[in-house]
């Protein structure tokens, strides 16, 4: 019962989850709400999950995999990055007798195999493991608090369903005993519970105990982070409803970097003022049902405990009813006027006006793959469906996909043309791009249907009494979504079964755009783990189907993996922007994927206002401090380039391509 | 009329009965090297085999298939299709026995 705080007696501590699209400031408030927590004079832990982090930054503290103490005024701070692959690896040393133990009775394979399934790496390792890192932590820290900063939407979605998923395990674990059990039964001898035994119970008490915690409203509040913009409303509703829909239900909603009413006179301010005073009014109506705080944006991005003081002062005074400061702005009459059409503001072309030379920069003849990736919220896929919609133009002759594989997709909001899960031709863009928004879920689904009886047997043939493995098909797995990207990336590209040129993918937030890259050796691991398998009980089980069809998969991976880090053939542009947290983002992001060999020619710094206002995107000056900082992790021939801020966001297809032609290079 | 009948039969069953076993066995050989080819493939997948062994082996597998083949055209016996297929032999009267 690790839950129960041993200082708090049998009161159970508290669990509060920040969750919400990349970019819009999850992190400053789950930080901010820490902080307050702690300095009432409570003992409070903050977890991030998410694993590009952004913690430390928000904390200005070198944070790790364990807890460290943050400065307080009173009360206690911990707070952790939770470094899955390591918790992993530790949890399977502690238990590795038990669990070997568990699979030399439930399975066929002999010691040596054991133990290297015991090593093999798991995909969706990160909402795998966060729960019981999360729980470990709570229970050695002794927190009455808890904190949670999750990854990006989809993933949070993910990481709430893991508790049922670990108990789905459990109960495959405990059904691989059951025959030994019986055995022994049987065989007359009084079998006393074993450390494999005390495994199984632990897990499946763990993930019950934290299911139940979850479920409980009052233990356990989730609260919902976004901006004041239509797509992130768009973003929210769905969200929302599939919260709702797992019975985890969120009831506040905090509205965040709304423009404080005294900004000047910036014309791209006024539009974007005019642009939020309808999303504003759209949310309250939408949203009417949650408490909502709306946070006022900061004059500069919050960083360190002065500043996180201030967001959670901003937080807890907003009034949360229609009518307060929020509202006061329609009667101050900022609405109302020029709400009609879009303010479709001219953008500022300077010299560079239908310039598009960087196109070939980008995105040379012969390229098969272009990733735009970055943090949460940068503009990512703006920039990802201007692009390709920029390139079908220029090279007509192209059959160009943009493929969005973010789980939480906004392609279609943005090109504002309906989209779904196949490859469709984009409403009014040339006649060479088509577009499909990725639905792991779906294809999922489709899999199971079509290979989950021959998997489930195949499986099975090393499972004692099958032990109910084709259950585990019943699960969302963990890191489903970058494996059905893999697989279709495999067919479009490896397999040219897609028919396709280029594939422009947006991705999701850095994170887990980084798992999606590394998921080609990791399923090679896998593969080659069942080939040997295959080989070496061949006598007994035969070759079929299975063996012919991992020596193809792992013949496409190889060539995937090659073609991921032969610059003609793949590349990766990282979209920032110009203020300190994407900025260390994006620098990390450059640091992996270097060390991944994926060749990055250009960083896109988005939002970059024209006139030099402090507020709307990045003033000039910090583009320059931007240029320098990245300069050092640049690699040679690496182009920085900036595209400019516009209010309301480039949405529709000829916007969009009005955009791209005003991008424009600022360094080599 | 019946010992005719079952003569006949009988002799006819005979033969086919020898043609099934005989394309029988070549099925097994060739599906026996259609496995051993599949396992030189997954042993290079592992890196159990290097490019050069395998290619050798590759070789001489194929010879051997092409050899077959040849033998089952040259005696005008069912050719074998790629995928392999199973003999399907049934006589009326089975039921009987």
């Amino acid at each position: 019962m690790r839950w129960t705080s041993p200082s708090a007696g049998t009161r159970t501590n508290r669990l509060q989850l920040f969750g919400g699209k990349g970019g819009v400031g999850k992190t400053t408030c789950a930080a901010a709400a820490a902080l307050a927590a702690a300095e009432i004079g409570r003992r409070v832990l903050i977890v991030s999950t998410d694993p590009a982090h952004s913690l430390g930054d928000a904390l200005r503290a070198r944070l790790s995999g364990e807890p460290s103490q943050i400065a307080t005024r009173r009360g206690t701070l911990l707070a952790a990055e939770l470094a899955a692959a390591s918790a992993l690896d530790r949890w399977r040393r502690e238990h590795r007798p038990a669990l070997r133990e568990i699979a030399a009775r439930g399975t066929y394979l002999d010691t040596e195999d054991v133990e290297r399934f015991l090593d093999l790496a798991l995909p969706g390792a990160d909402e795998l493991m966060a729960w019981l890192e999360i729980d470990r932590l709570a229970g050695e820290t002794a927190c009455e608090e808890i904190v949670v900063d999750t990854a990006p939407t989809a993933h949070t979605l993910r990481l709430l369903a893991m508790p049922a998923a670990l108990r789905r395990v459990a109960e495959i674990l405990d059904r691989m005993q059951e025959r030994h059990r019986l055995m022994a039964e049987r065989f007359g001898a009084a079998r006393q519970p074993d450390e494999s035994d005390a495994l199984i119970a632990d897990l499946e008490a763990r993930s019950s105990e934290i299911e139940a915690k979850l479920r409980d409203p009052r233990q356990t509040s989730l609260v919902w982070v976004m901006l004041p913009e239509a797509l992130s409303l768009a973003e929210t509703r769905d969200a929302l409803a599939s919260l709702d829909e797992s019975g985890l239900p969120v009831r506040e909603v905090i509205v965040n970097r709304v423009l404080p009413p005294d900004t000047g006179a910036c014309p791209l301010c006024r539009e974007r003022r005019l642009a939020e005073t309808e999303a504003i009014r759209e949310i309250r109506e939408a949203l009417a049902d949650r408490q909502l705080r709306f946070v006022p944006e900061m004059d500069k991005e919050p960083r360190g405990r002065v500043a996180l003081r201030k967001v959670e002062k901003k937080r807890t005074q907003s009034p949360s009813s229609p009518g307060g400061w929020g509202g006061g702005w329609e009667r101050r009459g900022w609405g109302g006027e020029g709400l009609g059409g879009t303010a479709d503001i001219s953008i500022q072309h300077s010299d560079g006006i239908g310039d598009l030379s960087w196109l070939d920069d980008l995105a040379p003849a012969g390229l098969r793959l272009l990733f735009f990736g970055g943090k949460g919220g940068v503009g990512k896929t703006t920039c990802a469906a201007a692009f390709a919609l920029v390139l079908a133009e220029r090279r007509p002759e192209m059959r160009v996909l943009l493929l969005s594989t973010d789980p939480a997709h906004s392609v279609a909001d943005v090109l504002e043309v309906p989209l779904g899960d196949d490859e469709r031709p984009v409403q009014g863009a040339p006649a060479g791009l088509r577009a499909r928004e990725l639905d792991a879920g779906r294809a999922f689904a489709a899999w199971r249907d079509r290979h989950g009886q021959a998997a489930g047997d195949a499986v099975g043939t090393f499972t004692a009494g099958g032990a109910g493995v084709g259950e585990l098909l019943d699960l969302t797995p963990p890191g489903l979504d970058e494996l059905v990207v893999l697989a279709t990336l495999l067919d479009a590209v490896v397999d040219g079964e897609g028919g396709f040129d280029l594939v422009v993918v947006d991705t999701a937030p850095t994170g887990h755009a980084l798992r999606l890259l590394e998921m080609p050796e990791l399923a090679l691991s896998w593969d080659h783990y069942l080939l040997s398998l295959l080989l070496k009980y061949r006598e007994a089980v035969g070759l079929g189907r299975l063996a012919a069809e991992l020596v193809e998969l792992s013949r496409s991976l190889k060539r995937l993996q090659a073609l991921l880090r032969d610059p003609e053939h793949a590349r990766f542009v990282a979209v920032t922007r110009a203020s300190e947290l994407p900025r260390r983002e994006t620098a990390r992001l450059l640091r992996s994927l270097s060390k991944l060999a994926v060749a990055v020619p250009a960083v896109i710094v988005n939002a970059v206002s024209p006139e030099g206002c402090g507020r709307c995107g990045g003033p000039a000056g910090e583009v320059g401090t931007l240029r320098d900082r990245l300069a050092r992790s640049l690699r040679r021939g690496c182009a920085i380039m900036k595209a400019p801020a516009a209010f309301p966001p480039p949405r529709g297809v000829r916007r969009l391509a009005e955009w791209a032609r005003a991008w424009e290079r600022i360094s080599a | 009329m019946i010992i005719v009948d079952s003569l006949l039969v009988g002799g006819i069953r005979f033969v086919l009965d020898k043609v099934a076993s005989a394309v029988d066995a070549e099925m097994n050989d060739e599906r026996s090297l259609r496995e051993e080819l599949l396992t030189a493939q997954m042993r290079l997948e592992l890196g159990e085999m290097d490019e050069e062994e395998f290619a050798a082996l590759e070789r001489e597998i194929l010879a051997r298939l092409r050899e077959i083949r040849e033998e089952q055209q040259a005696s005008g016996a069912v050719s074998l299709s790629d995928g392999g297929f199973a003999v399907d032999v049934t006589f009326r009267g089975d039921e009987d026995e």
